[in-house]
């Protein structure tokens, strides 16, 4: 086989393949093969038509078809290896000729992986940041823990107050007539929540336990039930029972209910939980930064292709997300009134960047001889299979990633890692 | 007999190919009234061949029926014709 690379425009090879006889025969052998099986000539059964009857029939072309399909295919796999590029679209096939006891040959123009001119990645002047937990945070996530577990209790007071947690039954008239939503029994409400009708909680203050009331509001614009919106109502409210929330204090007693011994052993807790929460973000943050600059030193031509292909993957990433969480995809386009350009649209910019990204970090992994090595990939699989259950078999579920061919796209991501710590250390 | 009458079409089908490309025998759709030594100077002429034998026979129609009424598709004569080892017939690999 013969193989003419030349690089035409940015990123773009176009590769002469020749194909030897031999071949081009085998491959026109296979095509009768194929084709036989739908051919009918009388006097013969399907299937058992001579090949040199059939061509003397339909001409030499019918086979030259499926022939050229099944070379182009090994042809420009075998092509590309011997050239040595990375394509990352579908190849243009032109001129592509085949005769029986010649030579075939075929063109094939497609777009390569673009060359990255990397710029200094070792002494970036980026720093990972400090991390400090401030006592305020302990404050407040200890307060935050504390409204958790706070308890309803009872109040012997008349008056209903801001704060109060009320028992109320009420029923809802527009123009006199009762509406669906409008009532209800035994109602929890927390006055000052907000989470009724503006108007509404206000006017329940200073209401006594077992009084009925008749609240008048009148629903904002923006309400969600058009029927409703911007409609004058009446309630008539009857308050049951009030009650307050208790929170816990902060004692040892408090710290035991949540399983530690003392107080301050709580707050240890907490610290370390913030602290350990502090350092991942600053870590992803340093990271993110290093990436950044190393792409801002390095030269790439990101080619339109693969900025596609990412748009895919985080649509496709998009949609499995949101049917884990039991969306419909066509129904959240329809509640944002996106239609799926729009939203690859918003995609871009990102997609773009992480591309970018993307051939930074794989031309840095491939200057520094950064691989991946079987056993750490056998490694991922075994966390992915413990991750997953006991009675996974590591070396199924390697055969199982394989089989979707998933197994690259874990090396890559081992290769990024890897690339990743390789920047830490060398700043 | 108009030697052009005898041989009406080469009879091609998974049998006589095998035939033809083993033994050299070439089989034909002839003229019922013809006879073998009419069918070997038709061939040698036509074609351009040497004919070291030929065998003839009748095939009978075969009965057909539409709705109530019986009939039979036509009788037809065939002739396996060999031929000398370097002779062969081109149009056959064609047609």
């Amino acid at each position: 086989m013969k193989v003419n690379k030349e690089e035409i425009g940015e990123n773009k090879v176009k590769l002469e393949v020749e194909i030897e006889e031999e071949r081009v025969e085998d491959a026109l052998d296979e095509a009768y093969k194929k084709v036989v099986k739908k051919v009918d000539i009388d006097g013969f059964r399907k299937g058992k038509v001579p090949r040199t009857l059939l061509e003397k029939r339909y001409g030499e072309e019918v086979l030259h078809k499926d022939a050229l399909d099944i070379l182009i295919q090994q042809g420009y796999y075998e092509a590309v290896q011997e050239a040595d590029i990375e394509p990352i679209d579908q190849p243009e096939i032109t001129d592509a000729h085949i005769q029986g006891g010649e030579p075939a040959t075929f063109t094939a123009e497609v777009e390569v992986k673009p060359d990255v001119e990397l710029g200094n990645y070792t002494e970036l002047e980026v720093e990972p940041e400090e991390v400090t937990v401030e006592a305020e945070d302990i404050e407040q996530e200890l307060e935050a823990k504390r409204q958790e577990h706070a308890q309803l209790v009872g109040v012997d007071r008349e008056v209903v107050e801001e704060g109060d947690f009320v028992t109320i039954d009420y029923e809802g008239y527009v123009d006199g007539e009762t509406f669906e939503g409008g009532s209800a029994e035994d109602y929890n409400l927390e006055i000052g929540s907000e989470s009724f009708v503006p108007g509404f909680e206000e006017q329940l203050t200073g209401v006594e336990v077992g009084a009925e009331t008749t609240v008048e509001i009148t629903f904002p614009e923006n309400y969600q039930s058009d029927d409703l919106a911007g409609e004058d109502a009446e309630f008539e409210v009857k308050v049951k029972d009030i009650k307050r929330k208790e929170v816990p204090e902060l004692d040892d007693e408090f710290a035991k209910d949540l399983g530690f011994e003392t107080l301050d052993e709580l707050k240890s807790d907490i610290e370390e939980d913030l602290a350990a929460e502090a350092e991942e973000k600053a870590d992803r943050a340093y990271e993110n930064q290093l990436v950044e600059a190393a792409v801002e030193n390095a030269e790439v031509d990101v080619p339109e292709v693969m900025v596609e292909e990412e748009i895919d993957n985080m649509l496709e990433g998009q949609k499995m997300q949101m049917q884990q969480q039991g969306f419909d995809f066509d129904e959240y386009l329809e509640m944002t009134g996106m239609d799926e350009e729009a939203l690859r649209d918003n995609f871009r910019g990102q997609a773009a960047e992480r591309t970018k990204s993307n051939l930074v970090l794989e031309a840095i992994a491939e200057e520094e001889g950064i691989e991946v090595t079987e056993e750490e990939i056998d490694e991922k699989v075994e966390e992915i299979a413990k991750n997953q259950g006991q009675d996974q078999d590591p070396e199924q579920i390697k055969a199982f990633l394989q089989m979707q061919g998933q197994l690259d796209q874990l090396k890559d991501g081992l290769q990024m890692e890897k690339t990743m710590e390789f920047l830490k250390d060398n700043n | 007999m108009n030697l052009r009458d005898v041989i009406i079409e080469p009879h091609i089908s998974e049998k006589t190919m095998m035939d033809m490309e083993e033994n050299n025998w070439y089989t034909f759709k002839v003229a019922l009234n013809s006879n073998k030594s009419q069918i070997k100077d038709a061939v040698e002429d036509i074609f351009d061949v040497t004919v070291k034998k030929v065998t003839t026979c009748r095939m009978p129609g075969k009965k057909r029926r539409l709705r109530y009424n019986e009939g039979t598709t036509a009788e037809w004569k065939k002739a396996r014709v060999k031929l000398s080892e370097d002779d062969n017939i081109e149009i056959f690999e064609g047609v």
